[in-house]
Formats: structure tokens, C-alpha cells, sequence
């Protein structure tokens, strides 16, 4: 069975689920304890994370995606949308917080389609490979005492990134695990 | 776009700032064209959305 309709979806945006909830849920409370500055979710798919930060708090969001389908979707929230491959287009220490919920699942190259939800879901046989670019990259967009928060799931392995956040100049810190049948979901925060 | 998101933006291949050309809409920007001010390379701006993709992965995604 594929990543898609393992978790029942058919459409070219990846839906607000679990993973999406705990991370806006973490985020803004993480977040409203930091003076309010800019924000940047990565990968916002369908805007949801983005627009519940943006209602939440006090800080000004602009969200990026590859997937130009999901752009549109964030852009019909009434987001700041930039298509965008994870950190590139974005100016050095330009955001004081990062907020990413990244494809995560390990997949078997054998498996993978070649449509948007693969994209979303997928990272590659490790599971590593958006979130390992992603750390090595978010350093260069975040202000000097900036943070970025990330979801990792057990399936991925958490000490795993948090390994690469090292290497990037990170320390990383869990603050907040949620346990479903398959996986644990994990938000980790990074700062330097 | 808002014309303020020009500020955080800039060249994925080279990090230079970005020149807005041909820009029209209302309240923001709705269509133009992001130009590199180093190498060049021009992005374009449609329905209000940048497209900062580097030219090579424009055309590697799925439709």
C-alpha cells in the first residue's frame, strides 16, 4: 500500500492530520513566549499550520511550498505564500522562528509515485532526506537567537536529527511527543 | 504578494537581492517578475504567488 492511501488521501495537498495539530498547537505555545518578530513555515501544504500561527500570535507569517497546488490553497487563507524550495529564496537572518512539518516517512524507492502527495509524505529510504537539507539550510534564514521547530517522527528516528541539528550548530530540545498506534510524533525545537 | 515580502527574498542560486519588474495589482502585487540583480535569472509572479523555484526544478516536479 502507498504512503497516500495508507493515510487515505486523494488529493494533491496534504490535509491537516495529527502531525499538523501538534505542531501548530507546540509552535504557538512555544512561540508566545518569544517577542513577536517574522515567522516562515515551510512546506505549509494546505496553509493550515501557517493560518492557525498567524491567528494565534502576534507575529507576522509568510509560508513556502514546491507544491504550487498547495500555494494556492495557503494564498485562499489569506497567507503570504512563496513557492519555494525549503529555505532558498529566503534572505539571510530574515525570520526570528522557522516552523516545519516535513515529509517524514521512510519509503521504499520502489513505491514511490511521481505525484504532489508522495512529495509530501515521503522521505526517501531514510526518511531523512528533506529534513536533512532542511537543517543544514534553515541556519542561514534564522536571526542569530532564532529558532526553528520541526516535527520528527519515531519512524524517521528523532536521534537521528537530532545528530544533523548538531553538526549544523544546533542544540536540539523535545517539547512535545504525542503516541499513535505506528509512530511517535515528536516536536523538536533548535537553537543555537 | 505583498510588496514588503521583497525585503526577505532573494535569488535561490546566489542569495543577491531581487528587482521587481512589470508589477501590477491593486493592494498587492498580483503579477511581474522577480529579476536577479547578480546573474540575471528572472521569476516569475502569477495570481499573486512567487515562484522562486531555480529554473531546473521548475520543470523536475509533478504536475
Amino acid at each position: 500500500m502507498d504512503l497516500a492511501s495508507r493515510r487515505g488521501l486523494e488529493t494533491d495537498v496534504y490535509q491537516p492530520a495529527e502531525d499538523s495539530h501538534l505542531l501548530a498547537e507546540t509552535a504557538v505555545e512555544r512561540l508566545s513566549s518569544r517577542s513577536p518578530g517574522r515567522l516562515l513555515e515551510v512546506g505549509t501544504g494546505s496553509g493550515y499550520i501557517g493560518a492557525h500561527l498567524a491567528d494565534e500570535l502576534a507575529w507576522d507569517v509568510v509560508v513556502s511550498d514546491l507544491n504550487p497546488h498547495a500555494c494556492r490553497q495557503a494564498r485562499d487563507r489569506g497567507l503570504d505564500a512563496v513557492r519555494a524550495d525549503l529555505v532558498e529564496p529566503f534572505a539571510t537572518s530574515s525570520f526570528d522562528a522557522v516552523v516545519f512539518n516535513p515529509p517524514y516517512l521512510p519509503t521504499d524507492p520502489d513505491d514511490e509515485r511521481d505525484d504532489w502527495m508522495e512529495v509530501a509524505l515521503s522521505g526517501g529510504h531514510s526518511g531523512l532526506v528533506v529534513i536533512e537539507p532542511f537543517v543544514e539550510t534553515v541556519g542561514r534564514v534564522l536571526a542569530t537567537d532564532g529558532v526553528a521547530v520541526l516535527l520528527v517522527s519515531s519512524l524517521t528516528g528523532v536521534p537521528s536529527v537530532v545528530g544533523l541539528a548538531a553538526e549544523a550548530g544546533f542544540s536540539a530540545i523535545a517539547v512535545a511527543d504525542e503516541s499513535f498506534p505506528y509512530e511517535t510524533l515528536t516536536v523538536l525545537e533548535l537553537v543555537r | 504578494m505583498k510588496e514588503s515580502l521583497l525585503d526577505i527574498l532573494c535569488c535561490p542560486l546566489d542569495k543577491h537581492d531581487l528587482d521587481l519588474e512589470d508589477a501590477s495589482g491593486e493592494d498587492e502585487i498580483e503579477s511581474g517578475t522577480l529579476v536577479c540583480t547578480e546573474c540575471g535569472e528572472r521569476y516569475p509572479i502569477e495570481d499573486g504567488i512567487p515562484n522562486l523555484l531555480p529554473p531546473d526544478m521548475r520543470e523536475e516536479t509533478p504536475a
